[in-house]
């Protein structure tokens, strides 16, 4: 049995499963924040599935790029549960977790999440027997950046994530480009099951120290220190 | 991984509580017994990774708590001598304080909590540090007159008894440690301003400058941005005089307004005992002042030594289980509030 959790994005998810195949889930896509809505959520979903902390294997958390708050909320909540059950934890990119339930395209697949301030984090993938390949490295930036890489790929491409939507406008003026509807904004806590699974067969997990969120960005101070002449 | 060799027999005994606080700089975790007895408590401070920036970033703040959560809870675990399983609730500050530090220790206490079925307590920060002086003086009897002051608070509290406060000063601008980071990062001292101060001013005259004692006489308010600024435009023109005589004379007008102040109210309130907390309570200076200014009233000085001063988790474990038993268990779905007030009465 696995849990896994999502909090890279206002939605707060969570699912059980087993075997790779999602048990139950919970996915509020907007409502009560991440931190006062994940630990009843999780206890909900134990309860009315019958699973029991103790037949928890291992705990999967997406890891963003995503929002902070939400990240932090997340991936703490599984480290600590982590540590406390003593079972092996993975953390899979959300970004991944959008693109996934959307595999079967033929097109170039872009997740795009908002990453507030005018940005978006993106990644891009292609499909490959038994899932995706990602493209390149996880991004951020104006979503201008991302138009303009898409217009340079020049190819068929599907557009998905809460960031394709939020900047709707800019996107829909790309050629052969499609955006994929509000069922897939959110990272998939079901896709995180099986991402996961596939993981924990292959014993490719970490100590809950070992897990934190790809933030992709620092910190304002940090920013702003470099930027001042030495 | 957590692990415990310690033997079953030598167990902590007691309702243990595992506190939580990650309400700023500091990633604190400890065990404690009953409300009372302390077996653990790691604090491990962030100081070098704001040092350069002069301050507290949130955001580096935050980052920091979450890599260092799981490492600290567990050394709190082994040093008690006892696992997840021995905790009776597990407490965390849940304000006031940075937003995105506190949701870390809110969501690590409440993992537990759910993985242990055992209560869990939101506790608030400025309470939990009113509760930790019956920490080392259990025989603490209110009425109580405490100054609370450090970079993020300076508020004089009277307490009634155990669980029910009464702010009557709280300061109008600048915290009491703000002033000191300020007025060292002005005079070139480094961060943290309070110890960095408190060093300096050893060899300085506190007699060398009288500088403004802001709004004394006036209430129990407090306000310090005025003094920071008396501070610069005093060092601008008089450069010749030393830093050790300024920041001797600096820390002279802050500990003045201090200390006065919290007689003053302790008078007004018929309080018998003046306490202090919060970090700026470490400044050997104010320490003995209140203690002089104790014994010349009459009254007692309860000055905690420096490690249940500055924020720990010693005192939030404390407060937990003193509010679970008068209050009970706060819901999972709590959260944390950056703006939390201290709860009073009338
Ligand atoms: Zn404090």
């Amino acid at each position: 049995m696995l849990l896994a959790i999502d909090t890279a994005t206002p939605q707060v998810g969570v699912a059980v499963g087993v075997d790779g195949a999602v048990v139950g889930r919970v996915e509020l896509a907007r409502g009560q924040r991440h931190a006062e809505a994940l630990a009843p959520a999780v206890e909900y979903l134990l309860r009315a599935t019958g699973i029991s902390l103790d037949q928890l294997a291992g705990i999967a958390v997406g890891t963003g790029p995503g929002l902070f708050t939400g990240l932090r909320v997340g991936v703490t909540t599984a480290r600590v549960m982590a540590q406390v059950l003593r079972i092996p934890i993975v953390g899979v990119a959300s970004l991944d977790l959008v693109a996934y339930p959307l595999r079967h395209t033929p097109r170039l697949l872009v997740a795009a999440l908002d990453a507030r301030r005018h940005e978006v984090f993106w990644a891009t993938y292609r499909t490959v027997p038994g899932g995706l390949q990602r493209v390149g490295d996880y991004a951020v930036g104006d979503p201008a950046e991302l138009v303009a890489e898409l217009e340079a790929h020049g190819e068929e491409a599907l557009l998905a994530g809460d960031g394709a939507l939020r900047y709707r406008a800019e996107f829909e003026a790309v050629d052969r480009l499609e955006l994929a509807g509000p069922e897939f904004a959110a990272p998939s806590a079901g896709a995180l099951i099986e991402l996961a699974h596939a993981r924990f067969e292959r014993e490719e997990f970490a100590q809950p120290t070992e897990v934190v969120p790809l933030y992709l960005r620092r910190s304002d101070a940090e920013i702003e220190w470099d930027r001042k002449p030495a | 991984m957590v692990t415990s060799q310690a033997p079953t027999a030598g167990r902590p005994r007691g309702e243990l509580v595992l506190g939580i606080e990650t309400s700023c700089d500091e990633t604190a975790a400890a065990v404690v017994a009953d409300g009372r007895e302390i077996h653990s408590s790691i604090v491990s401070s962030q100081v070098d990774l704001h040092a350069r920036f002069g301050g507290v970033v949130p955001e580096i703040a935050s980052r920091a708590h979450l890599e260092l959560i799981n490492v600290v809870v567990a050394e709190a675990l082994v040093e008690a001598g006892c696992d997840f399983a021995d905790l009776h609730a597990v407490a965390a500050c849940h304000g006031p304080g940075l937003a995105g530090a506190l949701l870390v220790g809110v969501s690590a206490a409440k993992a537990v909590a759910v993985c242990r079925s055992i209560p869990y307590v939101g506790v608030n920060h400025l309470e939990a540090h009113l509760q930790a002086a019956w920490l080392d003086e259990p025989d603490l009897t209110p009425p109580l007159a405490v100054l609370i002051a450090s970079g993020g608070h300076t508020m004089i509290v009277i307490v009634e008894s155990r669980g029910r406060y009464r702010v009557v000063g709280q300061t109008v601008d600048d915290a009491a440690g703000e002033a000191f980071d300020k007025v060292a990062r002005f005079l070139g001292l480094g961060y943290p301003g309070g110890p960095a101060i408190d060093a300096v001013a050893t060899s300085g005259d506190p007699r060398a400058v009288r500088f403004p004692r802001p709004m004394a006489g006036e209430g129990f308010d407090f306000s310090f941005s005025g003094l920071k600024t008396a501070v610069v435009q005093y060092v601008r023109k008089h450069p010749e005089v030393p830093v050790a005589d300024i920041a001797a004379s600096f820390q002279e007008a802050v500990v003045d307004v201090l200390s006065t102040k919290l007689l003053a109210a302790a008078e007004a309130a018929g309080a018998r005992t003046l306490v202090l907390g919060g970090g700026v309570a470490a400044n050997r200076n104010l320490r003995a002042r209140v203690d002089a200014l104790a014994a010349s009233s009459g009254r007692r000085a309860y000055l905690p030594g420096p490690a249940l001063c500055t924020d720990n988790a010693a005192m939030i474990a404390a407060t937990g289980w003193f509010r679970l038993h008068s209050d009970g268990p706060t819901p999972l779905s709590g959260g944390a509030t950056p703006g939390l007030r201290l709860p009073v009465v009338g």
